[in-house]
């Protein structure tokens, strides 16, 4: 297995790249792993590390089954920005900012604090829940509407559904996994109460 | 002459591995070199039983690493964080490309080679391939014909167990299958549809070399999917599934591992290949080793690599190529995405398993007299029908309990179809030794030069539409249908170099695989191909391997060789 000892020059580099919010704290994709492994949650400045995980478990929230947070997603993606899957460490063009002007070297977070503050009144984390769901909902429709394909929360909730389909609570509490299915059954029935199988591989890859 | 062994086979993978069984089998003392490390069946399989959330990167990968070691081997779909260990270092085993080309090599090297990594998909060429060339005057005429080739299709499929359904079709011919897998709902119904819009067509159960049955010592498939991080139930063709423990139980047979042949050694005076010589990728060591004949199998570039290299006095532009056309008309397959389309009917249906193949809908284009449409040869298409999971949600607007109780489901079905066009051998795609860039050893690198052309764009144009009327009249709503090819290599069926052909001025191997100008080399990979057909291609090596290894022991013993 690759170690990250060998590449500190490249995940200083990439650091850089990955915004302001990582960069500034020092961390390294080697810290944030052995976070991420010890299940424990990254060493995000405090406003940071809330914002991301409120906008985890907006995005998928405990509801029989736990939520984004519990499922540890918040970790999965600051790993993601520090070494850049999906390309989430590279700076967000000021065109993406709404006003048309970024501060040097923003990545996805501060991107993403910026607009929900600009949607808030400048107080996301302390605006009322429903009027936090209604930031991120605006966000969301935003995001996806036509010609937007570019906006930065694709790539977010791309990785915050990664990560919770990814993890054990996502992949085998939330949805079904079967390592070794045994058979193949062509056709069969499937009802509204049915779960998907997060161990579909090919459905992952081109559902 | 007394000779450290009777045959050596360079390279381990789909080919080397049957060279090996055929020869130990037959009695001759075999070495067999393999450039990369040992894996041990099963226990070096380190991430077969392993979860998404027992990996460090989710099964995604570090991109860092990727971008620094596996720069073109992580562009292909087959390496994840769980088969990186399957596929080659980029960064320490460079090539080249021509200038203003781009080719995609996707490289295992490992003892097993690409037989660990491959798509498993096992088919027959036809007569409408083997006389392609003679037809239309592309590349030179095959020497043999299909009936050359069908008992040695016959002879390794019931060897390594090939599941499919016989259709009777002149375009693809029926082999030795063990029972097919099974179409799933939406399939057959597109089969149906299919086939009774064009009755000449027909959409089939893909021919793998997955088991349905098991077989000596070999599990049936368990439907997981994750051939490629190696499989313990030994359910997929591979050499340590199958043809090295028939070659080690021979007791014929010395493995050595992390050893690259750098050159085949040429004896003028006997006009014979006299042995190898190696390095020792770990310790730096160089030797020899001499053997009767030598059987290359590295895969189809590094066999015309080597053969490249292999530079002496006789032949100065490489071993056997007196031609001056080793290395050129080589080959991929023209490949894109033919048609997606979204399905609204048998919501109330699913599947449970995963199955290890997909559907192929054999050639249909050019079988007749008459010609079809503004090109040559044919195309086919794979693919198959799913249900979407989780993953769509990534290009949906939705947020919360609402939003995750929508992914908790299946998706709507989609299905897809990916065209497989003929890649004509030309003259122009080749390979050289690079004049100036040399690998970490000092060897020239390979140098590719390959760009797909206009008959490949008119088959992949006319597949597009296609493959987007057939889904239509199966009830879909295409989605998306592209006509431009993947970059080359895209297909991972890189082929040709050492074409066999009748004439010596023109091709380099001979109708048993034998280069023309040095009679006890035998070139058994994809290199010695003529033309690329539009089936995958892994089947006819070995089957033109197992031939050419009964020829070469009957030549041997006669004293021909």
């Amino acid at each position: 297995m690759h170690s990250f000892d060998t590449q500190t020059g490249a995940s200083r580099r990439s650091l850089l790249r990955g915004g302001l919010v990582l960069a500034g704290m020092g961390l390294t994709p080697a810290t944030l792993w052995t976070q991420v492994a010890a299940g424990a949650t990254p060493d995000l400045p405090p406003r940071v590390q809330q914002l991301l995980n409120r906008v985890c478990d907006l995005t998928i929230p405990d509801t029989d089954t736990p939520g984004a947070v519990k499922a540890g997603v918040p970790a999965f993606v600051s790993l993601a920005i520090a070494s850049g899957i999906a390309r989430a460490n590279a700076p967000v063009a000021d065109i993406l900012f709404t006003g048309g002007k970024a501060p040097a070297g923003a990545g996805l977070l501060d991107w993403l604090g910026f607009e929900l503050d600009l949607k808030t009144g400048g107080k996301f984390l302390s605006a009322k829940p429903d009027d936090q769901v209604k930031a991120l909902t605006d966000l969301d429709a935003g995001a996806y509407a036509k010609g937007a394909e570019k906006s930065p929360w694709r790539t977010l909730k791309g990785l915050i559904l990664t990560g919770y389909y990814t993890s054990e609570i996502g992949g085998s509490q939330e949805l079904r996994f079967e390592l070794v299915p045994g058979r193949f059954d062509p056709d069969i029935p499937v009802g509204p109460q049915d779960r998907a199988w997060s161990s579909d591989w090919t459905a992952v890859e081109f559902g | 002459m007394s000779t450290d062994f009777d045959a050596i086979v360079v390279g381990s993978g789909i080919t080397g591995g049957w060279a090996a069984k055929e020869l130990t089998e037959k009695g001759l003392k075999v070495l067999m070199v393999e450039r990369g490390r040992h894996i041990e069946h099963g226990s070096d399989y380190v991430t077969e039983m392993k979860t998404p959330w027992d990996m460090p990167f989710r099964g995604v990968g570090d991109p860092q690493l990727y971008a620094t070691d596996f720069a073109v081997q992580s562009k292909n779909r087959h390496f994840t964080e769980y088969t990186q260990n399957h596929f080659v270092n980029d960064r320490e085993n460079p090539y080249s490309v021509a200038e203003g080309t781009e080719f995609n090599w996707w490289r295992s090297y490992q003892l097993g080679g690409r037989s660990l990594t491959w798509g498993r998909q096992s088919y027959r060429m036809s007569d409408h391939d083997f006389g392609a060339n003679q037809k239309d005057g592309y590349g030179v005429d095959w020497p043999i014909r299909y009936a050359d080739l069908k008992p040695w299709y016959d002879h390794v499929e019931k060897f390594i167990g090939v599941s499919g359904q016989a259709e009777g079709l002149s375009s693809l011919p029926d082999g030795v299958f063990q029972p097919p897998m099974a179409l799933n709902v939406l399939e057959k119904h597109a089969k149906a549809a299919i086939e009774t819009q064009w009755p000449d067509r027909r959409l089939t159960i893909g021919r793998t070399a997955n088991l349905t049955q098991e077989k000596e010592g070999r599990s049936a498939c368990q439907n997981r999917m994750i051939c490629q991080r190696g499989c313990s139930y030994g359910a997929y063709f591979s050499t340590q599934s199958s043809t090295l423990p028939a070659a080690q139980a021979t007791g014929n047979l010395t493995l050595i591992t992390d050893t690259v042949v750098e050159t085949v050694d040429y004896e003028a005076k006997t006009r014979r290949a006299s042995g190898v010589s190696v390095l020792n990728v770990k310790t730096g060591e160089r030797r020899r080793y001499t053997a009767r004949i030598i059987f290359m199998n590295a895969g189809a570039f590094n066999t015309n690599h080597i053969l490249l290299r292999s530079r002496s006095d006789a032949f100065p532009q490489g071993l056997g190529n007196s031609s001056g056309r080793l290395g050129t008309h080589i080959m991929d397959h023209a490949s894109t995405v033919g048609a997606i389309a979204l399905f609204d009917s048998f919501q109330d249906r699913t599947t449970f398993g995963n199955r290890p193949t997909g559907i192929v809908i054999p050639r249909f284009r050019n079988l007749g007299h008459q010609p079809e449409g503004d090109f040559v040869r044919g195309y086919s298409f794979q693919g198959g029908a799913l249900r979407s999971t989780w993953t769509r949600g990534k290009r949906e607007a939705g947020i919360g309990a609402g939003f995750k109780e929508k992914l908790r489901h299946e998706g709507p079905w989609r299905m897809v179809l990916v065209t497989f066009a003929e890649s004509l051998p030309r003259e122009t795609n080749r390979l050289r030794l690079d004049p100036v860039k040399v690998d970490p050893f000092g060897a020239p690198l390979l140098q590719v030069d390959f760009t797909h052309g206009e008959n490949e764009h008119k088959a992949l144009t006319d597949a597009g539409r296609e493959a987007s009327a057939m889904l239509n009249a199966a009830g879909g709503r295409v989605i998306m249908s592209l006509n431009r090819p993947g970059v080359g290599g895209s297909a991972i069926h890189e082929m040709g170099g050492a074409m066999m052909g009748h004439d010596p001025r023109t091709s380099v191997t001979n109708r048993w695989n034998q280069l023309h100008d040095v009679p006890n080399v035998f070139v058994t990979d994809g290199a010695a191909m003529s033309s690329s057909a539009c089936q995958n291609p892994s089947l006819t090596y070995m089957a033109m391997t197992a031939r050419a290894c009964d020829s070469a022991v009957t030549m041997l013993r006669q004293g021909r060789i």
